[in-house]
């Protein structure tokens, strides 16, 4: 049969072996069709990946291969969407990208020149020496890079980053996590720039030179009982005694600390056929082991990397720059106090309010959103002090409330709460409690609400963007903030906006207070608007 | 008569026919598989302690003995260091 490339995918005889799809000569993509596609007469479709999308429109030569490039199944020009230039998958800087073996759009080691290359090694090997000497932590190398030191003595050409991983001590989950935050700490105080992805991984991120920024894994791995845990998501079997004492491996003139026994770390991670090349190999994990691991290390950064790729992507150029009204009507009440944003998105409110003169603050958990808030306060001569904050994670909270409690602000939060799961808002009536007990500010929310005289308001339904934002009942709100010893001074239900400046029917207004504990308690009553 | 309707009077049928003690069993088992997925639940949100009792270990240690020695320049200094190495 004839292999057949579309704007739909790609359609190809059926089979259980991985192929590799090339456009104009550099790798995009491998796919294996039988457990990627869906049977269509002809053959297999094998759908392209939701991030290759973007840049198929165009015009290109595209090769389909087996992986040893010697069956060719199709190489010929192609012209997908409605563009006429050349098909490119490529990033800011131009440099080329290819789909990583979890589905993330990541710069293959074939596509970087070798003097970057050698500065990942440089760097991986610096990572190694710092964990070593600084955070207290013997790590090795694994995953991808360790498998192509082994079967190649090199990296692979599909790979694109470095994997560290070291063997806890510990057995307890509370344990592996506080040694990761001290692990975290160390490699802070060195310079490194880092992100915490669960309770047991940080991403270091190393700049190369040529603009990309290469991200070095740091996995915890340990045992509970007799199950080993790797992360990512792995579990199994696997003695201590197959990776220490360490052994050693070359990889392009560098020397790296690797498991006692790589080839029982390679099986354990890839299966008994890890010698066999498979750029489209995919995990198979045990679900009650990845459960353990979802449970055990995370749920505070769920909705992160949507956020990220929301506040990054086209669509926020939909988000009005202009102060919203709900900003609008907060500002009169704001007084002397300095007011804080949380979860400022786009911080057009956050760059408002310091227009108005007011001190300002911003916070969000995404980073991305946070260097747009800089930039465009730098851009515009405003001063607003922008900082992390994940409700979710206790410390982040807990650091910033005590904080606040010796630096008296307002907080303003709009369109947040839609946002949060329920750890995350109880940590939010925790920090309003904090910050708001002794300096006297107010809480101010809005939120698309729950209202029974409004057809499909149900608690949960997701609005825009892309149910990114869920309805809240201003019942259960209030609930919260009076079981965390506020008091709801202000309550309206009302037609409103989203965060688009959409009409809404149901948008709730509540501006909430928390008295200091030796004050008496206000007894004027809640003033409740419809 | 609909596949539904059909469906549902050859399932009344067959229960009309099994003893009380099979009907029995197979309700329990109904009810232990509705019990596990409840404990399963249970069992998840107490996984989520640990990272809480680590969060909590974390603030308390790096924390604690600066306030404790009330030396405000001291804990001004360490509060401000522990919010960048979060």
């Amino acid at each position: 049969m004839t292999t057949v490339v579309s704007d739909d995918g790609i359609l190809l005889p059926a089979a259980s072996r991985p192929f590799l799809v090339e456009i104009d000569g550099h790798y995009v993509w491998s796919l294996t069709p039988d457990r990627d596609g869906v049977r269509r007469s002809g053959g297999v479709l094998v759908p392209w990946p939701g991030v290759l999308r973007p840049f198929l429109s165009g015009r290109g030569r595209i090769r389909i291969t087996d992986t040893t490039g010697e069956e060719v199944l199709h190489d010929a020009e192609v012209g997908l969407g409605a563009g006429e230039g050349p098909l490119a998958v490529v990033d800011a800087q131009g440099n080329r990208l290819s789909v990583d073996k979890v589905g993330h759009l990541a710069r293959s080691f074939a596509d970087t020149g070798e003097a970057v290359q050698q500065e990942i090694l440089v760097g991986t090997r610096r990572a190694l020496d710092d964990l070593r000497e600084h955070a207290g932590v013997n790590a090795y190398l694994n995953y991808g890079a360790l498998l192509g030191a082994i079967r190649e003595g090199r990296m692979l050409a599909h790979d694109s980053d470095t994997d560290l991983c070291y063997l806890s001590d510990h057995t307890s989950p509370a344990d592996i996590i506080a040694e990761s935050y001290r692990i975290s700490r160390a490699m802070r105080a060195l310079g490194w720039n880092l992100l915490r992805m669960s309770g047991g991984d940080i991403k270091l991120l190393l700049p190369l030179s040529d603009g990309r920024i290469c991200h070095i894994d740091v996995f915890v791995a340990f045992h509970v009982g007799d199950t080993f845990f790797q992360l990512g998501n792995r579990s199994g079997s696997l003695p201590r005694s197959s990776i220490e004492p360490f052994s050693t491996i070359e990889l392009h003139g560098h020397e790296f600390p690797a498991p006692r026994d790589p080839e029982a770390m390679l099986a354990f991670l890839y299966g008994p056929h890890w010698r066999t090349p498979d750029p489209s190999f995919r995990y198979e994990d045990p679900p009650d082991g990845v459960r353990r691991l979802d449970g055990w290390l995370r749920g505070f950064r769920s909705e992160m990397g949507l956020w990220t790729g929301f506040l990054n992507g086209p669509r926020v150029t939909d988000v009005p720059r202009t102060a919203s009204p709900f900003a609008r009507w907060v500002e009169p009440q704001l007084g002397d106090l300095p007011v804080l944003d949380l979860g400022t998105g786009t911080g057009r409110d956050a760059l408002w309010f310091a227009r108005q003169g007011h001190r300002t603050g911003a916070v969000d958990f995404s980073r991305a959103g946070l260097g747009r808030v800089r930039r465009l306060a730098r851009h515009r001569g405003l001063e607003v002090e922008a900082g992390q904050l994940i409700l979710g994670e206790l410390r982040s909270t807990l650091s910033l409330g005590t904080r606040l409690a010796r630096d008296p602000h307002h907080l303003y939060a709009r369109h947040l709460l839609g946002c949060l799961d329920d750890a995350a808002l109880d940590q939010l009536w925790l920090l309003a409690r904090m910050a708001l007990r002794p300096g006297g500010g107010s809480l101010f929310l809005e939120f698309q609400a729950v209202d029974d005289q409004v057809p499909d308001t149900a608690a949960g339904t997701a609005v825009e963007p892309d149910g990114l934002v869920r309805r809240v009942d201003p019942a259960a709100v209030r609930a919260g903030i009076e079981r965390s010893g506020g008091i709801v001074e202000r309550i309206t239900l009302a037609p409103g906006q989203d965060m688009f400046d959409h009409p809404d029917l149901a948008v709730c207004r509540i501006r909430a207070v928390w008295p200091a504990p030796t004050a008496p308690a206000s007894a004027a009553p809640t003033e409740e608007t419809r | 008569m609909s596949t539904h309707e059909i469906r549902t009077r050859l399932r009344s049928q067959a229960r009309d026919r099994l003893p009380g003690p099979v009907v029995e069993r197979i309700r329990g088992r109904v009810s232990l598989r509705d019990r596990v997925r409840v404990l399963e639940a249970e069992v998840q949100e107490n996984r989520q302690l640990n990272r809480r009792i680590a969060e909590l270990t974390d603030v308390v240690t790096e924390l604690l003995i600066p306030l404790d020695a009330r030396d405000q320049d001291r804990v001004d200094e360490v509060l401000s260091r522990y919010q960048q190495g979060l």
